[in-house]
């Protein structure tokens, strides 16, 4: 049908390809999936464990068989989650050394301008929407604060895991401070996760861009302006009630 | 297959008639008065089980008569290993015991001795005398007889440990004293150091621990807040301490005074310690274990695997004390082999966390008390004003939308003809991923209210906020300008994706550009 439109469509008018934008290599969507499986996993073993005095979790964990098994699972996953954090840092440490490191995640003090007017956006002060770089200052907080939270659950996990090792250089307090770190970042981490981050990515709009690996041009034009504009050379259209969230 | 059915049920039915013909031959002995007594009397059934052994006591005979032989020393009686059973039991023995002084008679116990000639009785040794009269005492004490019958005593008894402890062992045989006192049932004051020394005629090497310990030490001074091997025991069920359920319920042993104010305020003794205790993932896991699987063999530590079972000392004691960070590190060895000086410190050694003892874990506690409500809590409020805007914006739209329609139905469409291309261009776009650029470009000097009033049939709900536009149709719409202005309106109405990308290059009219961009742009890529 559409075959058959095009030849009279272009006498008319010119035909337009849509344009698709890379936005995630595919080692990044990799890393992405081994989170969500690793994060699952951790989520769904460590929370009985942490809430032990609930009727669930004593149902779950109702020997002393079933809490190591538990256990064992929970030490897998960590493993790999692990494995794709130094792979992280190890890529970007790489990446660093040949100064290939893109600084799209950085944090600028753009972030806390373009924070300021959606929030000012939000409260109907004004009409106008902030433009966004490749990465917003709301995906740029996701990341860094699941980098931090990776970061203190990474560190505070293997403090619990090898006690005996760690306190052979550090004071014999930090083990229980781990322990409440782990057990707090937990929760944050989880529900930071389903509170924003669910929301931004399958609420507010479907972005599976971290799965397909590519925005279009109308999500680039609406939700990345200024690097559209960057990469094109075009105008994005952006006007007062375009930006990053609807 | 019916044959075996019905040779089943022949058996079956045989088998019953067998067993209630036998039931019914033997039931009358056994079980008949109790039966038809309401309540049966301890006595009814102890003289069902042993009828020859314990029948009624006759009283005629007095004390006097039974004291007029074993009153006089020499008195013995042969066994059959050869031993001699000294018969003499002085007067003043049985008069000073509790039974004694209540106006208990010899024949009371001894029921089935009678007069002078006694009836035979054959004993192997001393100890089956001990084994066969002990029985008596449930005649009165039933229900610390039936007790008893639990203990771990009891049990060794059945496995065949004769030296294990019956009734009179603890309570003698004819020096029987009172132990509780009868109104309030309290422990007698000499009864607290009485017992730990019963319980030393078998167990020596734990009372000799015990003495030295801070409660055994205290009890020897007098005091009676410790305490004493019954405590924790029990008294005549005496639970077996090696099981897995008796480790797991331990803490709560040691709990039923350490977390009794009226007591620990005396010593200035914590009542946290086993909140802290089960706030520790050690103890966590044994209080739950030991109502989840008191079978489990768990290997967290109970209190006493630090603080020592029988020889529990003052954590301030300057040899065996928990204090000493040497004595703490050898207790968590046992378990953590690799554990060095450093280790003892990852336990709070019962402390709640606090600005001077173990500040970083108060820190932390402290840092995501704030850090949690404040996160979460702004978080939510984001997300609710994303939320509330979003709706706000959608209902101005319908309501707008509305507004123009109400306005529109007296006017006719203003160019109608070119309602169909949208709908076509979206149906292709869809296809095929390529919208294709639309001839709806406002020819010049026509208002952009026509474009408008075009697209409107295609999607009820683009058009918002437009309506002041439509209504005051400008002269020239060639610029860019009012294309900004028709923008927000088609974008936040929620238009589908193909059909808003072609509308917002439509009006735009940089043909040229477009082309040049479009025509391979996926190399451009960030």
């Amino acid at each position: 049908m559409s075959a058959a439109d095009q030849p009279v469509n272009q006498n008319s008018a010119p035909v337009r390809i849509e344009r698709v934008f890379q936005r995630f290599t595919l080692g990044q969507r990799w890393e992405h999936l081994i989170l969500i499986v690793s994060f699952t996993i951790l989520f769904l073993t460590g929370i009985p464990q942490k809430y032990r005095f609930t009727e669930w979790s004593q149902w779950l964990l109702s020997t002393p068989q079933r809490v190591y098994w538990v256990r064992q699972i929970h030490h897998t996953a960590a493993l790999l989650l692990t494995a794709g954090v130094l792979y992280h840092l190890g890529n970007a440490l790489v990446l660093m050394a040949r100064r290939r490191l893109s600084s799209d995640m950085f944090p600028t003090f753009q972030d806390v301008r373009d924070a300021w007017q959606m929030l000012r956006y939000l409260l109907f002060l004004t009409r106008e929407k902030p433009a966004f770089g490749k990465y917003n200052f709301e995906q740029k907080f996701t990341y860094w604060f699941l980098f931090f939270g990776l970061g203190i659950m990474v560190v505070s996990g293997f403090i619990l895991w090898f006690p005996e090792v760690v306190t052979r250089f550090l004071p014999g307090g930090v083990v229980p401070a781990a322990f409440l770190a782990h057990s707090n970042e937990a929760v944050i981490a989880a529900i930071f996760i389903v509170v924003w981050h669910f929301f931004h990515v399958h609420f507010q709009r479907l972005n599976l861009s971290m799965f397909t690996g590519k925005l279009s041009e109308e999500e680039m034009r609406l939700y990345h302006a200024n690097e559209f504009e960057r990469l094109t050379g075009e105008k994005a259209d952006l006007d007062e009630t375009k930006g990053g969230s609807q | 297959m019916l044959r075996r059915k019905t040779a089943l049920f022949a058996l079956l039915a045989g088998c019953l008639v067998v067993g209630l013909s036998v039931w019914a031959f033997f039931a009358p002995l056994a079980p008949a008065a109790p039966l038809m007594q309401e309540t049966p009397t301890p006595d009814a059934n102890a003289e069902a089980e042993s009828p020859t052994r314990t029948p009624v006591p006759n009283l005629s005979i007095s004390d006097e008569y039974c004291l007029s032989c074993h009153g006089q020393p020499g008195q013995t009686f042969a066994l059959d290993n050869g031993e001699q059973l000294d018969l003499y039991v002085p007067a003043e023995l049985h008069q000073s015991s509790v039974h004694g002084r209540l106006g208990y008679a010899c024949v009371q116990c001894h029921t089935d001795v009678g007069e002078y000639p006694h009836p035979p009785f054959k004993a192997a040794d001393r100890r089956d005398v001990a084994l066969q009269l002990n029985a008596v005492c449930q005649r009165c004490h039933s229900h610390q007889f039936e007790l008893a019958q639990d203990s771990v005593h009891a049990d060794a008894q059945l496995a065949g440990v004769r030296e294990a402890a019956v009734c009179m062992d603890c309570h003698t045989a004819h020096e029987v004293r009172r132990l509780n006192d009868p109104q309030t049932h309290q422990l007698l004051p000499d009864a607290h150091t009485w017992i730990p020394e019963r319980c030393a005629l078998c167990h020596n090497a734990i009372y000799q621990k015990y003495k030295e310990s801070v409660h055994g030490a205290a009890l020897s001074q007098g005091n009676l807040d410790v305490p004493t091997c019954i405590d924790c025991h029990g008294v005549h069920n005496i639970e077996d301490p090696r099981t897995t359920y008796f480790r797991l319920r331990s803490p709560s042993i040691c709990a039923k005074c350490h977390t009794d104010p009226q007591i620990m305020n005396k010593y200035g003794l914590s009542t946290q310690v086993l909140d802290t205790y089960v706030a520790d993932f050690h103890g966590t896991t044994t209080v739950i274990f030991e109502k989840q699987a008191p079978d489990a063999q768990i290997n967290t530590p109970v209190c006493y695997d630090c603080h020592g079972i029988h020889d529990i000392s003052k954590t301030t004691d300057p040899k065996t004390g928990l204090q000493m960070r040497s004595n703490l590190l050898a207790r968590c060895q046992e378990c953590h082999p690799d554990a060095n000086t450093n280790f003892p410190a990852a336990w709070m050694s019962h402390y709640i966390p606090s600005r001077e003892r173990y500040s970083l874990v108060y820190y932390v506690d402290l840092f995501y008390k704030i850090f949690i409500p404040l996160t979460l809590g702004g978080m939510g409020a984001l997300v609710l004003m994303d939320i509330s805007r979003t709706l706000i914006n959608r209902r101005r739209k319908r309501a707008a939308q509305a507004a123009k329609e109400t306005a529109e139905a007296g006017q006719p469409l203003v160019a109608p003809q070119l309602a169909p291309a949208p709908a076509e261009l979206s149906e292709a776009a869809q296809e095929e991923e390529a919208s294709v650029e639309p001839a709806i470009e406002p020819e010049a000097g026509q208002p952009a209210s026509v474009e408008q009033a075009a697209l409107a049939p295609a999607d009820p709900s683009e058009t918002a906020e437009v309506d002041s536009a439509a209504a005051q149709p400008e002269p020239q719409r060639q610029t860019s300008q009012p294309v900004e202005e028709i923008q927000p309106d088609i974008e936040e109405a929620g238009q589908p994706a193909s059909t808003d990308e072609t509308m917002s290059s439509a009006p735009e009219n940089p043909t040229d550009e477009e082309i040049d961009s479009s025509v391979d742009s996926e190399a451009k890529n960030g």
